[in-house]
């Protein structure tokens, strides 16, 4: 097993974070795929408003390689297919039976899958629907399958703040991982599975199937982190990545050969009734995982895939194909009289200029940006909390001047979006959304 | 109405932290923001601030032969010093609104600073048309032009100085600028000779030592240390500059690296003269280099203007070299320049010229040691 240390990064101590502990919910009425939140992917509906349903037929396809198919998470009648501005399907919203049926796929048994060729593998997964989870580094696409990749890299805790705890999703599970892996050692010669030194794994997992263990602040459990620090040549970088929990559900479509729905996802945030991990549905609806009635606080945010990384979602929305968390937190929109002057005990903060930087307790945040946007001063805060070195600060200028050589020779697409640069920025410059930018400009350059 | 928003914008977010919230990821922001960033540089210039001021008003009495009791010397003070910090102000956020709204961006508080710092480096009797002019010059071609806080190459109050110094020696150079002197001077008081440690160092034969001819004019190394003495308002301790830079050190806005560097120059650069020293050389040759730090403004500009991020490398390895080279020309200036007395402002401005080059060396080196992707 490899150690790495990441030494920059940023732990952000707060409240709200979710409890080992699961509550399984019941059923929803209805569950949906969100097309809009899958990136880069053009979709092209098979179904119809009214269309019958089982559990993994087929919804839609993507128009750029239509072999990558994406399944339904319900068994039941479309209810309503919502387009956003532009024709984007935000929302194809499916009404659940009571008795849901489910298309069958091949399975396969451990002494089947030692033997099963990659092609046959990659059919099955492409099939069964879940060729969406593997991502390719730098940009998140999801790859092309007649690809191998240089590696496969298996975060199974990112350490993000308030994702699923790996003691929780992996309980009872360690066969499946197991079996995962065996999938993935298929797909690719290089595997390599990585756990944060801090996290609490059911006890004996770690032994074989862990190869990396690294330690240090978040984002030091990324995949595109773990490769940052391990990386010797350019041809390593088009590295594919999955999550811990994905890999489980791949690991169960091809033992079983049934679409996988289940899914554990947190449920956190101040403003969040209980802070916990619940087993819900793919593709549930937020107020189901909320558990909120009409009487709650109008000003609180929904941020599904996590403080740094995540969206804003409507709270009547619904889980999308990737997200794990759910957190709600306050808005954040009441101005502060001489905010700038007060010696702060209760601040969340990177910097020492708060009497919170000397106490060790979490402390409730909100989405205010707390000030207003000035020019860049050159501080350096943002580098300090860069794991993967691009020097933030300097990438920023080049990619708002336009220079693409230059930020990618600053490593843009080392870049894992962990969003801690905009988070320490004092002059409140959205530093990561400008690089995000600038990389899916590139990438869109590099595809036409 | 609307052209004048940036000064509504201003005087709004000087009482309040705005309500505004995140439109995307990422949600949550660090509670710092710039002005609060800015507001303890303006805490850290408290203590040479203030005594800057009791300074001022002591040397006016001393020379003038009043009262050198606490309550009259700290009037007097206020009496010479408010007038200079009101007309930076002033004078420069008349430009800083000017710009604001010409150019529609918003009122850095960035000024703040800029505007406390310039009166700090004057001697306390700078007429105060000619402060409004540095000033001006400073924020305006200082900053302004290059299109405000954080786009400047040079630091705006050492800009304001520098042009000062240049343009109107008599009142920025000499012994008879650094103490305000009330009415005809009497007997008494014609011994005060308001010369400040630089100019009467500078005196000294090759014979000499300077630590001699200091100690015989009374400056004693603990004077020079403590501040006691005429000289521009805000400078003349290093003790209490000393202690505004550890704190700005402590809460994470100044770089130790250029402090810590800057005094290893100073250091080492005098030391190293040490060995040149002849019997018929400069007395400068031969001084003590821990002189150097206590004489003049080198603590006061290492402190507060070195560590200005916007003006110095944003690379930490060059800003080791950048405080070092800082520390070296003032000495370098100072022993071998006799025309400028004080050494820390030119090798300033010097230095933040080399800044962005530093940083494209350092950058440079860093980008090879990458694994390339593209």
């Amino acid at each position: 097993m490899i150690s790495i240390h990441s030494k920059k990064g940023f732990d952000l101590n707060i409240t709200g974070s979710p409890l080992p502990q699961t509550s399984p919910r019941e059923t929803p009425v209805c569950v949906a795929l969100l097309p809009e939140k899958i990136p880069f992917v053009k979709p092209r509906l098979k179904i119809k408003e009214g269309s019958q349903l089982q559990i993994g037929s087929v919804v839609f396809e993507d128009k750029r390689n239509p072999v990558i198919q994406f399944l339904s998470p319900g068994g039941g009648t479309v209810r309503e297919i919502v387009f956003g501005p532009r024709r984007v399907i935000q929302k194809v919203i499916i009404q659940l039976d009571q008795e849901e049926e489910r298309v069958s796929f091949p399975s396969y048994t451990d002494s089947q899958l030692a033997d099963a060729s990659r092609a046959s593998l990659v059919e099955a997964i492409l099939t069964g629907g879940l060729w969406c989870l593997f991502r390719e580094l730098p940009f998140g696409d999801i790859p092309d399958p007649d690809i191998e990749p240089p590696s496969i890299i298996v975060s199974i805790d990112s350490r993000e703040p308030f994702q699923p705890h790996p003691a929780v999703y992996l309980k009872g599970k360690a066969d499946l991982l197991t079996a995962g892996i065996k999938i993935l050692e298929k797909l690719s010669s290089s595997v390599h599975v990585s756990i944060h030194q801090d996290s609490d794994m059911p006890a004996g997992l770690a032994k074989g199937i862990v190869t990396h263990r690294v330690s240090g602040p978040y984002p030091a459990g990324d995949a595109g982190v773990l490769l940052y620090r391990t990386k010797k040549a350019s041809a390593e970088n088009r590295a594919w990545h999955i999550s811990g929990q994905d890999l489980l559900l791949l690991a169960e479509l091809i033992r079983t050969g049934q679409y996988p729905v289940e899914r554990i996802v947190t449920l956190g945030g101040s403003l969040a009734r209980e802070q916990l991990h619940i087993v819900t549905r793919m593709g549930a609806p937020l107020p189901h995982i909320a558990g909120e009635n009409t009487g709650d606080p109008p000003r609180r945010r929904y941020i599904v895939g996590g403080i740094f990384r995540g969206y804003i979602a409507e709270k009547d929305s619904f889980l999308d194909l990737y997200a794990t968390s759910l957190t709600i937190l306050p808005e954040g929109d009441e101005k502060e009289l001489f905010g700038f002057a007060r010696p702060g005990s209760d601040k969340p903060t990177h910097s020492r200029t708060f009497l919170s930087s000397l106490k060790k307790a979490p402390f409730t945040v909100d989405c205010g940006v707390h000030g207003e946007q000035r020019a860049c001063i050159n501080c350096g805060y943002c580098d300090d909390v860069c794991a993967v070195d691009i020097l933030p600060q300097f990438t920023l200028k080049s990619a708002l001047a336009g220079e693409v050589e230059e930020s990618l020779a600053h490593g843009l697409l080392d870049c894992v979006s962990c969003g801690l640069c905009t988070f320490v920025c004092p002059s409140k410059i959205d530093i990561c959304a400008v690089l995000k930018g600038a990389r899916e400009a590139y990438y869109k350059e590099m595809q036409d | 109405m609307a052209k004048w928003h940036p000064l509504f914008e201003a005087t709004e977010s000087f009482f309040f932290i705005p309500g505004l919230t995140t439109q995307a990821d990422a949600h949550v922001r660090d509670s710092l923001d710039v002005k609060r960033f800015m507001s303890f540089v303006i805490l850290a210039l408290m203590p040479p601030f203030l005594f800057g001021m009791y300074n001022a008003g002591y040397q006016s009495n001393l020379a003038s032969g009043a009262s050198l009791t606490l309550l009259p010397v700290v009037l007097k003070g206020l009496l010479i010093i408010l007038p200079l910090v009101v007309i930076s102000y002033g004078v420069g956020f008349f430009w800083e609104i000017l710009f604001a709204v010409v150019r529609k961006h918003p009122i850095s508080e960035g000024f703040l600073v800029t505007g406390l710092l310039f009166p700090l480096t004057l001697p306390p009797t700078m007429p105060l048309w000619q402060a409004a002019v540095g000033i001006s010059f400073g924020v305006v071609i200082g900053k302004e032009v290059f299109g405000g806080t954080g786009r400047n190459i040079l630091n705006p109050a050492l800009t304001g100085r520098a042009f000062l110094f240049f343009a109107y020696p008599a009142k920025m150079s000499g012994d008879a600028v650094w103490a305000v002197v009330d009415g005809v001077k009497t007997g008494a008081v014609d011994a005060f000779s308001g010369a400040t440690p630089l100019s009467i160092a500078g005196l000294a034969n090759a014979q000499e030592k300077i630590e001699a001819v200091l100690k015989a004019a009374d400056y004693p190394f603990i004077k020079l240390l403590l501040g006691l003495y005429p000289g521009s308002i805000g400078a003349t301790s290093a003790l209490l500059c000393f202690a505004g830079a550890a704190l700005l050190v402590v809460v994470g806005i100044a770089s130790y690296r250029i402090i810590i560097g800057g005094i290893a120059g100073v250091l080492l650069t005098g030391y190293l003269l040490n060995f040149l020293a002849g019997d018929s050389s400069s007395a400068w040759l031969s001084l003590n280099p821990f002189y150097h730090l206590v004489m003049g403004g080198f603590a006061f500009g290492i402190a507060y203007m070195a560590t200005d991020p916007v003006t110095a490398p944003g690379m930490d390895k060059v800003k080791w070299v950048y405080g070092f080279l800082i520390g070296m020309l003032t000495v370098l200036i100072r022993v071998f320049n006799p025309a400028y007395p004080e050494g820390i402002m030119l090798a300033i401005l010097f230095m933040n010229l080399f800044s962005p080059l530093l940083d494209h060396i350092e950058i440079r080196l860093k980008i090879k040691k990458r694994v390339i992707n593209v």
